[in-house]
């Protein structure tokens, strides 16, 4: 029997966003997945609709990137300047760069790892990430443990590193 | 028991490690300086991934109706931009149009070569300063920000109407400037008062609630600034009853928890505070204010609604609950208050 869909996307739709937001960074995009995902999910009505959420939208951020990469180096051959016109308030620049700190640090992350941490972070319990990476249960809290302390590390030596570390 | 790895520390510290083994650690734990020392350097590095990944949460906005999910096939976000992208092409080329002589204005003969210049010159900054403008600026906003200003108007015609018939009992009442004292025309429709303690149901608040480590208050002077502007004594105490009509909904709150009081802000902004008692020490904060449907509103909305801005600081944990919009402060760690706001619902 297929979950209630409308109950599963009040609870789960802010922590889907969150978690493809990591992924795309880009908060508009991250919720315009996370509703195509719940469209999608209208449509196949899975068994277990939290855990396909995130599998679907694992998958559609991750073509997301690979198309957001191409259209990059099109724009690089079509732009000759860069958009650096534009200026930010004072805490919009620092939320920008801890944000992008973060995200550095979370690249050097192997996939396997970030994702555990991030359905972690999106409120996943330790047999749902299993599931979901096809990691033994057993092995969650080793991925896990493995996983913040690579992320702490590499935060820190970003910011050591100083400003030519920022753009990740 | 020999000593104990990372991974299972982590799954301790997360409460994801079966009853039988957790047993055994909290055991071994008790004799064992040096896993003791282990695990306290582990739960600072998870409290600090987590503090990591807190840092780049995205603006929350509330859910769309789900309605406008199951109706649309949904088009893609780079098709939309576009479209966007396309209209403000259409408007700024024909602002170009009619602007294309400011002498004459529109009934001018057409062009020649210079105005034509001029209005190119034009069209180009109405451009870029349009597609620049369109979908950045809104994403930027505070969610607080966007409540259509045509509701806020409504609210606070509201607030005045029962200002205005509880007047003399509001002056008497209120003790702090603006207080709108809405207690007692809500008590007259609703005789009870809702009780203040919720049924508590202590193996599910246990359960829920281990993966919640309560730090001393001198520990953190993160929480000392969050206390510093939590709540002071001008919130006036309100029924459970009010509560609801003021959200305009039930009041949310930690699922098995005991409610100490409820508040509401002295601000005419329909803000609900409800404290809830995590311990005999500690007080959990849960703010909470209704939002309207999805839809951004502009800048007269920010304008509009100056306390709305004020009163919700960028650092403060935020959700949407249904069509509440949620903030948590408490003497914990952002963690603790991260996974404590995720589990907020309708308190019965």
């Amino acid at each position: 029997m297929p979950d209630d869909i409308a109950e599963v996307y009040r609870n789960t739709y802010p922590a889907l966003v969150r978690f493809l937001y990591r992924k795309v960074w880009d908060a508009e995009r991250a919720e315009d997945l996370a509703q195509e995902a719940f469209a999608r999910a209208l449509v196949h009505r899975p068994d277990n609709t939290r855990g396909w959420l995130f599998v679907v939208a694992a998958n559609m951020a991750r073509d997301e990137a690979r198309k957001a990469a191409r259209e990059k180096r099109h724009l690089t051959l079509l732009k000759s300047e860069p958009d650096s016109t534009q200026t930010a308030p004072e805490e919009e620049i620092d939320a920008d760069t801890q944000a992008q700190r973060v995200r550095a640090a979370l690249e050097q992350l192997t996939p396997r790892d970030r994702e555990a941490l991030l359905l972690w972070d999106a409120g996943m319990s330790y047999d749902e990430i299993a599931a979901q990476t096809g990691l033994a249960r057993g092995a969650i809290g080793t991925t896990l443990a493995r996983a913040r302390r690579r992320l702490v590390e590499a935060y820190d030596a970003g910011r050591e590193g100083g400003q030519h570390v920022a753009r990740g | 028991m020999s000593h104990v790895d990372e991974g299972t520390l982590h799954a301790y510290l997360d409460g994801e490690l079966p009853p039988a083994e957790r047993a055994g650690l909290e055991a071994h734990l008790e004799q064992c300086i040096a896993c003791k020392t282990l695990l306290t350097e582990e739960r600072a590095l998870l409290e600090r991934a987590s503090a990591l990944l807190g840092s780049t949460r995205p603006t929350e906005r509330p859910a769309p109706p789900f309605q406008d999910v199951r109706r649309a096939q949904r088009r893609p976000w780079y098709a939309r931009r576009t479209l966007a992208w396309a209209a403000s092409l259409v408007l700024a080329v024909g602002l170009g149009y009619y602007l294309r002589d400011p002498g004459d204005g529109v009934r001018s003969v057409p062009s020649t070569p210079p105005t034509v210049g001029a209005a190119e010159d034009r069209l180009v900054r109405l451009d870029s300063s349009a597609t620049a403008a369109a979908p950045e600026q809104v994403a930027n906003q505070p969610p607080m920000a966007r409540m259509p200003a045509g509701r806020r108007a409504q609210e606070r015609k509201t607030d005045t109407r029962a200002e205005e018939a509880e007047q003399n009992k509001a002056a008497r009442d209120s003790t702090a400037a603006g207080v709108v004292a809405l207690e007692p025309r809500v008590q007259l429709r609703n005789a009870t008062p809702a009780p203040a303690a919720a049924t508590p149901n202590r193996d599910s608040a246990a359960l829920r609630l281990d993966a919640a480590v309560v730090m001393s208050e001198a520990q953190s002077g993160e929480v000392a600034a969050l206390r510093g502007r939590a709540v002071t004594t001008q919130w006036q105490i309100i029924s459970r009853g009010a509560a609801t009509t003021l959200l305009g909904t039930d009041p949310v709150g930690l699922p098995g928890l005991r409610t100490r009081r409820i508040r509401r802000s002295p601000a005419p902004d329909a803000t609900v505070v409800v404290e809830q008692a995590l311990d005999s020490a500690t007080t959990i904060q849960i703010f909470q204010r209704p939002m309207t449907e999805y839809g951004y509103s502009d800048r007269a909305a920010r304008e509009a609604a100056p306390s709305a801005a004020a009163a919700a600081p960028a650092d403060r944990l935020a959700r949407f609950v249904g069509r509440l919009r949620v903030e948590i402060s408490g003497p914990l760690t952002t963690d603790s208050l991260n996974k404590l706001l995720e589990q907020v619902e309708p308190i019965p």
